[in-house]
């Protein structure tokens, strides 16, 4: 009861939030930028022939890299602040377990990265509906996969965001680790994509990495969290 | 254990690294009791009462709550419980009124009496007319009232207030001082802990002093003025018609002080003050002295906490 208590009221602070409104605009920009850049000068965007990243995964890369970076840098500076606010004393002398806390914050603002990236790639799909003649189901289909690969890359992001907020005291070291280490682990997605061309759907491997990176971090934040005495 | 005894630390030992924050600590409250925990900045006030209400879980003795082990009287505690901690934030995006949903329906209070008991807090607070502005637009003094109020929130029958008057203006404290002697009526056990004697001095039922982690005193403001009778003195002022001061030749009489027209009387430990008062008021009757002032100094419980953390110190 605690935790859908808490992600309602969490996902009411966050969507409201400055970094949450950059990115439910910003996204959609970025997306219809790119979109536009595609359509005007193709070839800014061509990869050289022995790298074959489809455009739509560069696009999903991009637009995951900024939005998971600005939404662990929010989730850590906000976990940072308020521990050290000792906001999280009222909720736990409650019958409130100390991961509801956590995974409420995690699912609130990855919820709202779902919706943010839903609503950027859909303007995207329209957009290529105006301009492209022949959209074909393999366009939806890159679409799609970019979509999974970039709620993967943020998932990662987000928890890498929780571990630091939960581990540091201080404010502006936990922006700068979760920024610096998130990017660092976006490079594991994109390696491993070039690698396993032809071997293993890009789409596959990144929500397996995703799912595994986000279990870990998460797991890892519980445990460091139950262990802080407040 | 008294029969009465409802909260009880035993031997509580509390470090961080190599600092002792609890020594061994043992004490108990009674039901329905007011008690002041007093002591200096850093003396452990703060860590016994997280360790109470289950903030701080990694301790060495026990604390049973109406003689069960705390570990398991939790889940019972947490609905039972209201705390004011000392330090605390709220997450400043909500309005006062939805910071006191959440804690109340995480509390386990009710629905359909939720909205009663906000009501009740806000009211009691006098922070009815910002229910629904936002926390970050409150000012500190008003931050400290939601505070209280989202400690009296479900209605508890322990209250912990670790420094409930920090931080509030002259009014303010008055106004909190007024509620919690209206909640002890109500027989709420309350744990009132400050760095100021003064504070709880006017309306505790029992006071513990703690310093580097021990508890220096326990007991009743009365059993503290009993067992530390630091010295009773009488003051007496003379009219200025008489040149010298009178020489007092009273068993009861440890020593006097001359002063201008002024005498202060140290009267022995061992005397009834009652009885001292009556045989020098007769001296100064039968030497027909002329006095403008006659007065029993009595110490304080601030000069008994002050002498207690020097010895202490010591």
């Amino acid at each position: 009861m605690s935790f859908f208590l808490l992600y309602f009221d969490e996902l009411k602070g966050y969507y409201k939030s400055k970094v949450m409104i950059i990115l439910w605009i910003g996204l959609p920009i970025l997306v219809l930028l790119f979109r536009l850049l595609l359509f005007i000068a193709p070839e800014a965007l061509s990869m050289p022939s022995e790298i074959s990243i489809p455009i739509s995964s560069l696009v999903g890369f991009i637009v995951s890299s900024i939005g998971g970076a600005l939404s662990a840098v929010m989730l850590s500076t906000s976990i940072t602040s308020e521990k050290n606010k000792h906001v999280y004393d009222l909720f736990l002398i409650r019958p409130v377990k100390r991961y509801n806390l956590i995974l409420s914050k995690y699912f609130a603002v990855f919820s709202c990265l779902i919706i943010a990236t839903f609503i950027a790639y859909t303007i995207g799909i329209l957009f290529d509906l105006f301009t492209i003649t022949d959209l074909s189901a393999s366009n939806l289909l890159d679409t799609l996969k970019s979509i999974g690969s970039t709620l993967s890359i943020m998932s990662t992001s987000c928890s890498i965001g929780i571990i630091f907020g939960i581990s540091l005291s201080s404010v502006a070291a936990s922006a700068i680790l979760s920024m610096y280490v998130g990017n660092q682990l976006l490079s594991v997605f994109l390696v491993g994509a070039f690698f396993l061309q032809g071997q293993l759907d890009i789409l596959i491997f990144n929500l397996l990495m995703g799912s595994m990176l986000t279990a870990i971090f998460l797991t890892l934040a519980v445990i460091i969290f139950n262990k802080k005495q407040l | 254990m008294s029969k009465n005894s409802y909260i009880e630390f035993q031997s509580i030992t509390k470090s961080y690294k190599k600092n002792i924050a609890l020594d061994n600590l043992s004490f108990k409250i009674n039901k329905g009791n007011i008690f002041g925990y007093i002591g200096p900045n850093g003396a452990g006030k703060t860590t016994t009462i997280k360790i109470l209400v289950g903030l701080i879980t990694e301790f060495k003795g026990n604390i049973l709550i109406n003689n069960i082990p705390l570990e398991s009287a939790k889940k019972e505690l947490y609905h039972r419980l209201g705390y004011l901690p000392q330090e605390v934030g709220f997450q400043e995006w909500r309005t006062v009124e939805h910071a006191l949903k959440t804690f109340g329906k995480l509390s386990g209070i009710n629905s359909e009496i939720l909205e009663e008991r906000i009501k009740y807090s806000l009211e009691l607070v006098g922070l009815s007319d910002v229910r629904d502005r936002k926390i970050k637009h409150l000012s500190g003094g008003m931050i400290q009232k939601l505070r209280f109020s989202q400690a009296i929130l479900n209605n508890p029958d322990i209250l912990v207030l670790d420094e409930p008057l920090s931080g509030l203006d002259p009014s303010s404290r008055h106004q909190v001082k007024q509620m919690i002697i209206e909640l002890a009526k109500k027989n709420v056990t309350i744990i009132f802990s400050s760095h100021i004697l003064g504070d709880v001095e006017d309306f505790a039922t029992h006071i513990g002093i703690i310093n580097q982690g021990r508890i220096l005193k326990f007991g009743s403001p009365k059993e503290f003025q009993k067992d530390f009778d630091i010295g009773k003195i009488i003051e007496i002022e003379y009219a200025k018609s008489i040149s010298n001061n009178p020489k007092f030749d009273l068993d009861c009489i440890e020593m006097v002080e001359d002063h201008s027209n002024k005498q202060l009387i140290h009267i022995k430990l061992d005397s009834d003050l009652d009885i001292s008062i009556s045989n020098i008021l007769k001296y100064i009757l039968d030497n027909n002295l002329k006095i403008r002032y006659f007065n029993v100094i009595k110490p304080s419980l601030e000069d008994i906490y002050l002498k207690l953390i020097e010895e202490d110190l010591k």
